[in-house]
């Protein structure tokens, strides 16, 4: 197989035209939300040397990968492949065993302190990690090993990203985020379940395109694919606002497709582009299929159930609807007070019935005194 | 204005025939009474408009702004965080009174022994087990429920604008609240949410029905304290050094 060192290198090679690359470059440009102005930077990015990038696969169930493969822009997927230099991969590489693993080893070695680690899955802590082996290592240490070397850690999906479905209540291997175990470098996170094939992309295509991570938010996720609600973002939104929902999915609401924030939905909760981006290709979204979206990009949202009703119950608390049980401590409180005033009546008037008879015994003494007092004189 | 307690002497009411010697004692500021109405309309529309945000009417699958504009969940929305909005500009108000007026400083004195005491026999009040309690200002109780009153807001105030100003993630103010969600998420933000605007609303009952109770039951001018700012006692108070200057003298407002 041939190597490319750039994108315009592998244009060259494959004998397309200049025209071809710039127009490549143009799309990209787009699709990092950059202006038009920025296409000159784009070109030139895309004439430097790819990132080597290692791809490591921890407790998961790559389906990112599944979402990645299935990616269709900025570019088609073989130039996809080429716009980085994916080195490891254990899911996607035809090759395996000792080989393989010598070829880590010898990519690490030669690109140390370089490369780029794409993480997918958490990280399983109990056991000493050994409820993930990979070659014979713990993903754990493997992990720690690789991280060391990386210039960045990219974690795709929801697993590596906050924990992942793994690390539902009560968590019985005792997975964790990337971010829990490696602490010196910089993550950049793209959660999701899983993320966006565009999205995950994307990411790697802006650090192509300019030697950097992308702007992150507070939540070390990249700006530009989580900066807006799904709310916000949504076809439906309009119909939120008008107070039209589906009831159940089987009503004329549903049918109609009205808002489905009755139903449990998300939304209002969820970052991500699937309102503005949208799924294979801009074709559909959970939301515009009838489904309301379950905040796969959400922290700890696999404990947020269920997922069909508008506020969680808490797993361990066990609260229940909250304004049901608030309508119900009304009533007992009603009841309570009722009962208290009652009381408080009957008290009142026995204390000042007690002042008033204690106030006639004060007079009829003072005015006993008073007799005697003048009967000694 | 200062004066000797004795120039307070503003009426004398029957009571079993007797005439008793009452005096009037002003306690709360003006921008305290301004910002308790505030208050109480708001959290009324907050609470109303809050439940109707969280389990949006639904006539039935109709189109419910056809019954009126103000039935629309944009609206209802919008009114929310108008109300919001006004309740935190108006702690402002709470503030500057707490600034000016010594009446106003209502917290409970937590350091106190004597404090702690007092609560002790108010609540033995309370609990119908003693006849009466010692005649307060602002009894114990009182002071403890204010207390918990500004935290449950505050809790409002910042789960509430966490949720308000994540529509622009990357804004200043979702900077300043969005730190909440790091912890466990969004979903745990509405549900606290939730719990403080239920523990606020059982509170505002029970404050009511103190009010009104201490209105019947000692005649002090509970009730109306709220408009004029002053309260109406017959002996001298005993926490009356909460609204008397260094000199021991009573501050008249």
């Amino acid at each position: 197989m041939e190597r490319y060192t750039s994108i315009w290198d592998m244009y060259q090679k494959k004998g397309m035209s200049r025209r071809s690359f710039i127009k490549t470059c143009t799309a990209m440009t787009a699709m990092l939300g950059l202006s038009p102005s920025m296409l000159s930077d784009v070109v030139e990015a895309a004439e430097k040397r790819l990132p080597v990038v290692i791809w490591l696969h921890g407790m998961e169930c790559t389906g990112c990968t599944e979402s990645f493969i299935r990616s269709a822009s900025p570019l088609p997927t073989d130039v996809l492949i080429n716009m980085i230099s994916l080195e490891y991969d254990d899911t996607l590489a035809a090759a395996q065993g000792e080989p393989f693993e010598n070829h880590l080893n010898e990519v690490v070695k030669a690109n140390y302190g370089n490369y780029f680690l794409a993480v997918e899955g958490a990280v399983p802590t109990s056991a000493d990690g050994g409820y993930c082996m990979i070659g014979g290592e713990n993903f754990l240490d493997r992990l720690k090993t690789l991280a060391a070397g990386a210039k960045a850690i990219i974690t795709y999906g929801s697993c590596s990203s906050w924990g992942g479905i793994q690390a539902a209540r009560p968590n019985p291997t005792q997975s964790v985020e990337i971010d829990d175990i490696i602490n010196n470098k910089p993550i950049i996170k793209v959660p999701g379940c899983p993320p966006i094939p565009e999205v995950m992309t994307g990411v790697l295509a802006y650090y192509t395109m300019f030697g950097s991570i992308p702007p992150l938010d507070s939540r070390d996720c990249p700006t530009q694919f989580f900066g807006n609600r799904i709310h916000d973002t949504c076809y439906r939104r309009a119909f939120f606002n008008a107070g039209m929902f589906a009831n159940s999915f089987d009503d004329e609401g549903a049918k109609a497709g009205w808002c489905l924030y009755k139903l449990g939905c998300r939304g209002p909760e969820t970052y991500s582009s699937c309102g503005s981006l949208r799924w294979w290709q801009g074709m559909s979204y959970p939301v515009q299929s009838g489904y309301p979206c379950i905040g796969c990009t959400a922290k700890n949202f696999w404990d947020n159930g269920p997922l069909y009703s508008r506020l969680p119950v808490y797993a361990g608390i066990q609260l229940g609807n909250i304004d049901k049980m608030g309508a119900f401590a009304t009533g007992a409180m009603a009841v309570g007070i009722t009962a208290h005033m009652a009381t408080s009546t009957i008290q009142k008037k026995k204390r000042d019935a007690k002042e008033r008879r204690e106030r006639k015994e004060a007079v009829a003494k003072q005015a006993a005194d008073n007799v005697s007092q003048e009967e000694k004189k | 204005m200062e004066g000797k307690k004795s120039e307070f002497i503003a009426t004398s009411v029957p009571n079993d025939g007797q005439k008793r010697k009452l005096t009037r004692y002003y306690l709360f500021s003006p921008f305290l009474r301004i910002y308790h109405w505030i208050m109480a309309i708001t959290i009324t529309i907050l609470f109303g408009t809050g439940l109707v945000i969280t389990t949006p009417m639904s006539l039935s699958g109709e189109f419910v702004s056809y019954n009126g504009w103000f039935l629309s969940l944009g609206f209802i929305r919008y009114l929310h965080f108008l109300c919001a909005f006004i309740l935190t500009a108006a702690l402002g108000l709470r503030i500057y009174g707490y600034i000016i007026n010594k009446g106003d400083r209502l917290l409970p004195h937590m350091f106190n022994t004597k404090f702690w005491d007092d609560l002790a026999e108010v609540m033995m009040h309370y609990c119908l087990i003693k006849y009466s309690h010692k005649e307060f200002l602002r009894n114990p109780m009182a002071r403890l429920s204010y207390l918990a009153i500004y935290v449950l807001i505050i809790i409002e105030v910042f789960t509430g604008y966490a949720m308000y100003f994540q529509m622009e993630p990357n804004s200043f103010m979702a900077t300043l609240f969005g730190w909440q969600i790091l912890f466990d998420g969004e979903m745990l933000l509405h549900v606290i949410h939730h719990l403080a605007a239920w523990a606020i609303f059982l509170l505002a009952a029970v404050h009511i029905y103190m009010v009104i109770r201490a209105d019947f039951m000692e005649r002090e001018g509970e009730a109306s304290s709220m408009f004029s700012g002053t309260k109406v006692l017959a002996e001298v108070p005993d926490d009356i050094e909460d609204i008397t200057d260094k000199h021991g003298r009573v501050i008249k407002g």
